[in-house]
């Protein structure tokens, strides 16, 4: 569906959809009321019935499936008018709460099936980049020490570069171009925290501390990946459906409460 | 009136239009797969990745009933470290994301209590028009105390076959199931990116005859191009040969594949691990080999308690006993109280045994698991950590500040305490990547294991010719090249088996205490034995074996301010351990269990944060040493 701008704006699809159920109410359809102790089951609302069997078992009924359903569907018809009639949607906390979540549906069901646009979502990227432009890249080497001032000790001597330093620790001595999500998830948040505080260079540095000891790090490299859009996108899809939803409801809400005036006695 | 009718109308317009004119986002078959070939991978397995296999929605009848109001998408996103704003308010974020993630909604009534919390008073009064069913109905909406004894009254109806019948109506059922799962199945497959995080399909099979809990987690290997053309498989009123079936004709259909992950045996009151078939006939060899092939691991440890042992079973085991007390009084819902023949077939060690027993008879082992933990979380939020409890359910999230304290028992059940929860545990799984196909791989190889919620990484290798000096050179390479890694088997070759250990602490966590090799094993005379070896343990030049044990590590655990420090243990352990009882054509297990030094319970945070007291019983419990336990080498006699 390729729509223009102005189309995506949550108001202008709120007002639409109101004059689009005011058409539907007052001339498509059957404005069914509720006094009325006729139902008629169409053809219209047959394939409405089948269709509706069909989203959910995958395919279309068989007749007696059909006549079962529609058979259900005169029943809850039969129950749901009188319920009417008799008043029992007054009154009751669960009829009203429901009510108002399907107002706050309505205004977030569209967003739950929307395809959009490929702007919308660089746009949505580029307004929230830190949070995917967090993918930072390491390679380092590093010497484990037990002890503190080994460390240091080694840290002033020279016998750095060679491979025995250090204590013996079931972690990799080098990492190359590695996420620090990961450079986390192996070495500890502290070391992690420690590392970034670090700059690239030949030399060595530290001693950084971890939750297993104190580390001697050479860090030769460390890449912010540029900002790629397209291996994030499946996620910036994820996350602007969240705040779509979340700012549709609100701006719903905002237009309907401004027509009323809020009394409150404090 | 008329206005009502028409704001219902409208929705429902207005949904039905939006539906029919947008269409879902076209995703990667990389993320809709089993995810084969889509990332890198290592050439052995390079470290755990760590994930709950038993994680509950809104969709599970009880989740729902306990009041939790985050669906599945709300459970994925926290789980790969996004914040989220739990149901009793709060914002809440993992410190560590999970590499991956089973939600595991029940089969049974998948969704049935939102759909009846959501439908209107009149509609259960009318159209379901059962008394039950209304009672049930009103008391969800009244309070969430109320709310909470609806679901514990349906969980003990469900338990002993009473549930009405209008609920159980099938048919209405599976509409609605088939509906709920495949929306399901698309935001997992959404919310799966192959190298950073996985979201694989399963659900909670929920069998429990007179409240006596055989639950298994069925975790599906493949993406929704498989597994929408199945629907979950009901619990109740079907024996386990059916789903075990079940899942076989999905692997014949589909090509996919599916394991089933049993928990809770301590709840089952022996019934997990019986030594003959359900019905007390003697076990078949068939029936032993479908139960191996379907499931090939057991989840030990989780909120509901641990089920490694018991000391009743491992008398000589000191270390024994760890989240038992509570649970071990009865079944599920302490409908029937445990007796201490039945434990041998609750504890999943005593059931390794057996298994030995087993095969020795019928030539296949029923009970050849491997060892894992997990939540069973009922918040949506798969948190294990005891400093970041979330509760069982909703009822007992962070926002009750008495939790720790209160019976568990809703007026019935008598002896288990808020503070009997554990903080719950999760799975580790040595994979060459992060991918459904992978982790799905490691778990069918057992190739993973259990922890009660610190992350240390674990390795066993066992082989023939593993020495000391292994460990100055690549001792991984070693392992899988002249050994195998946990969950393997070794065939015997008339020599003692030797084994590479290696344990390192989470690094952001506490320090190790010991590192424990649990050996069972069939005597001459074909008696179960076990033994639990001390292999190494920090600080050992100070720290000597006496005739009651190893000298304890210390504690540092300050009660008054819930804290630790890592000035006593060690931050990695490791050994060659050559098996000092080996004698020729043994059937034998090891398994590896390491101890982290004593550290605050949650219901010591919670007295210090809320500021109470706990009674001297709990408090002796609100400190422990966590721990976690590989899955098993076996040792098998040549054929």
């Amino acid at each position: 569906m390729n729509l223009p701008n102005w189309t995506r704006e949550p108001l202008v699809q709120f007002l639409a959809l109101g004059a689009l159920v005011y058409v539907v109410l007052t001339w498509g359809g059957d404005p069914v009321d509720p006094a009325s102790r006729v139902i008629d089951v169409g053809p219209e609302q047959q394939a409405q019935i089948s269709l509706n069997f069909e989203r959910i078992m995958g395919r279309a009924p068989t007749d007696a499936e059909l006549d079962v359903a529609i058979d259900k569907y005169v029943r809850d018809e039969v129950l749901y008018r009188e319920a009417l009639r008799l008043g029992l949607d007054q009154g009751d906390a669960v009829v009203r709460q429901r009510m108002v979540s399907k107002m706050d549906m309505s205004a977030t069901v569209a967003v739950e099936t929307l395809d959009p646009d490929e702007a919308v979502l660089r746009a949505y990227y580029d307004e929230n980049a830190d949070r995917y432009a967090g993918a930072v890249s390491v390679s380092f080497e590093q010497a484990f020490f037990a002890d503190r001032d080994a460390a240091q000790a080694a840290l002033g001597g020279e016998v750095l570069g060679n491979e025995a330093l250090g204590d013996a620790i079931s972690l990799p001595r080098s990492l190359e171009g590695e996420s620090m999500r990961e450079v986390s998830t192996v070495f500890g948040e502290g070391f992690a925290r420690g590392l970034n505080e670090l700059e690239p260079g030949e030399e060595w540095q530290g001693p950084l501390p971890s939750g297993f000891g104190w580390h001697l790090v050479r860090l030769n490299a460390r890449t912010s990946e540029p900002a790629d859009f397209d291996s994030v996108r499946e996620r910036v899809d994820n996350d602007w459906r969240n705040a779509e939803m979340e700012s549709r409801e609100r701006a719903a809400f905002d237009i309907l409460s401004s027509a009323y005036r809020i009394e409150i006695d404090r | 009136m008329r206005k009502n009718w028409n704001a219902l109308a409208a929705t429902s317009v207005m949904a039905l239009a939006l539906a029919a004119c947008s269409s879902d986002p076209a995703l990667d078959v990389s993320q809709t797969g089993n995810g084969e070939d889509t990332i890198e991978l290592a050439e052995f397995p390079d470290r755990p990745y760590w994930g709950d296999t038993h994680l509950h929605t809104d969709n599970s009848v009880d989740a729902f009933g306990f009041g939790v109001r985050l669906g599945p998408e709300a459970a994925l996103r926290f789980a790969r470290g996004e914040e989220v704003t739990a149901t009793t308010g709060a914002q809440a974020q993992l410190a560590r994301p999970l590499d991956f993630l089973v939600i595991s909604d029940h089969s049974d009534a998948l969704g049935a209590t939102r759909r009846l919390y959501d439908a209107p008073r009149w509609y259960v009064n009318w159209v379901i028009g059962d008394e039950t069913v209304l009672r049930w109905y009103d008391m969800m909406h009244e309070s969430p105390e109320q709310s909470q004894r609806a679901i514990g009254e349906l969980i003990t109806a469900a338990a002993n076959g009473t549930t009405p019948e209008a609920l159980a109506d099938a048919e209405a059922a599976a509409d609605s199931t088939k509906d709920i799962w495949n929306t399901h199945l698309g935001i997992l497959d959404r919310y799966n990116e192959p190298g950073t995080f996985t979201a694989l399909a399963g659900y909670e099979w929920t069998a429990m005859p007179d409240g006596n809990n055989l639950h298994r987690v069925v975790m599906f290997r493949d993406g929704s191009d498989r597994t929408s053309q199945i629907v979950p498989f009901p619990g109740i009123g079907n024996p386990v040969e059916a789903l075990w079936d079940a899942l076989a004709q999905y692997e014949a259909n589909t090509g996919g594949q599916a394991l089933a992950i049993p928990h809770n045996s301590n709840v089952s009151n022996g019934l997990m691990f019986e030594m003959t078939m359900p019905d007390g006939s003697p076990m078949t060899a068939e029936y032993a080999r479908k139960r191996a092939e379907n499931e090939p691991v057991v989840e030990v440890t989780q909120i509901k308690g641990d089920s490694e042992t018991h000391p009743f079973l491992s008398p000589n085991d000191e270390m024994a006993g760890f989240g038992v007390e509570g649970w071990e009084l009865g079944n599920l819902p302490l409908t029937i109280e445990t007796e201490p023949d039945m434990l041998a077939g609750s504890y999943a060690r005593s059931a390794l045994l057996r298994g030995l027993s087993l095969e020795a008879q019928l030539g296949v082992n029923p009970y050849a698991f491997g060892m894992i933990g997990s939540t069973d979380s009922h918040t949506s939020m798969a948190t294990g950590d005891e400093d970041n409890f979330w509760g069982k359910h909703t009822g007992s999230e962070q926002a009750n500040t008495e939790r720790a304290l209160q019976a568990q028992n809703l007026g019935t059940r008598v002896g288990r305490f808020g503070w009997h929860y554990l903080a719950g545990g999760y799975a580790a799984a040595w994979a060459r990547g992060n991918t459904r196909a992978e982790i799905f791989d490691a778990f069918q190889r057992r190739e993973v294991y259990a922890t009660t919620g610190p992350r240390m990484s674990v390795r066993i290798f066992g082989g023939f010719d593993f020495t000391a000096d292994d460990w100055d050179n690549d001792w991984v390479r070693a392992g899988y090249t002249r050994g195998v890694p946990m969950g393997g088997e070794l065939t015997d070759q008339g020599d003692a088996p030797t084994f590479l250990i290696s344990a390192l602490k989470d690094p952001d966590g506490a320090n190790l205490d010991r590192v424990q090799v649990v050996k069972g094993w069939l005597d001459a005379s074909g008696e179960m034995q076990e033994r639990v070896y001390d292999v190494v343990w920090s600080d050992m030049d100070t720290r000597r074996r006496t005739g009651s044990g190893l000298t304890p590590v210390g504690d540092t655990v300050d009660r008054e301010t819930a804290t630790y420090t890592n000035d006593i243990g060690a931050a990695e352990l490791r050994t060659t351990w050559t098996d000092p009882s080996y004698s020729q054509g043994q059937r034998a297990f090891y398994y590896v269990r390491v101890l982290e030094i004593p550290t605050p319970r949650w219901p010591l945070y919670d007295a210090v944060r809320f500021g109470f007291e706990l009674p001297a019983d709990a408090l002796e419990a609100a400190v422990a040493q966590e721990r976690a336990y590989t899955s098993p080498i076996w040792l098998k006699p040549q054929a």
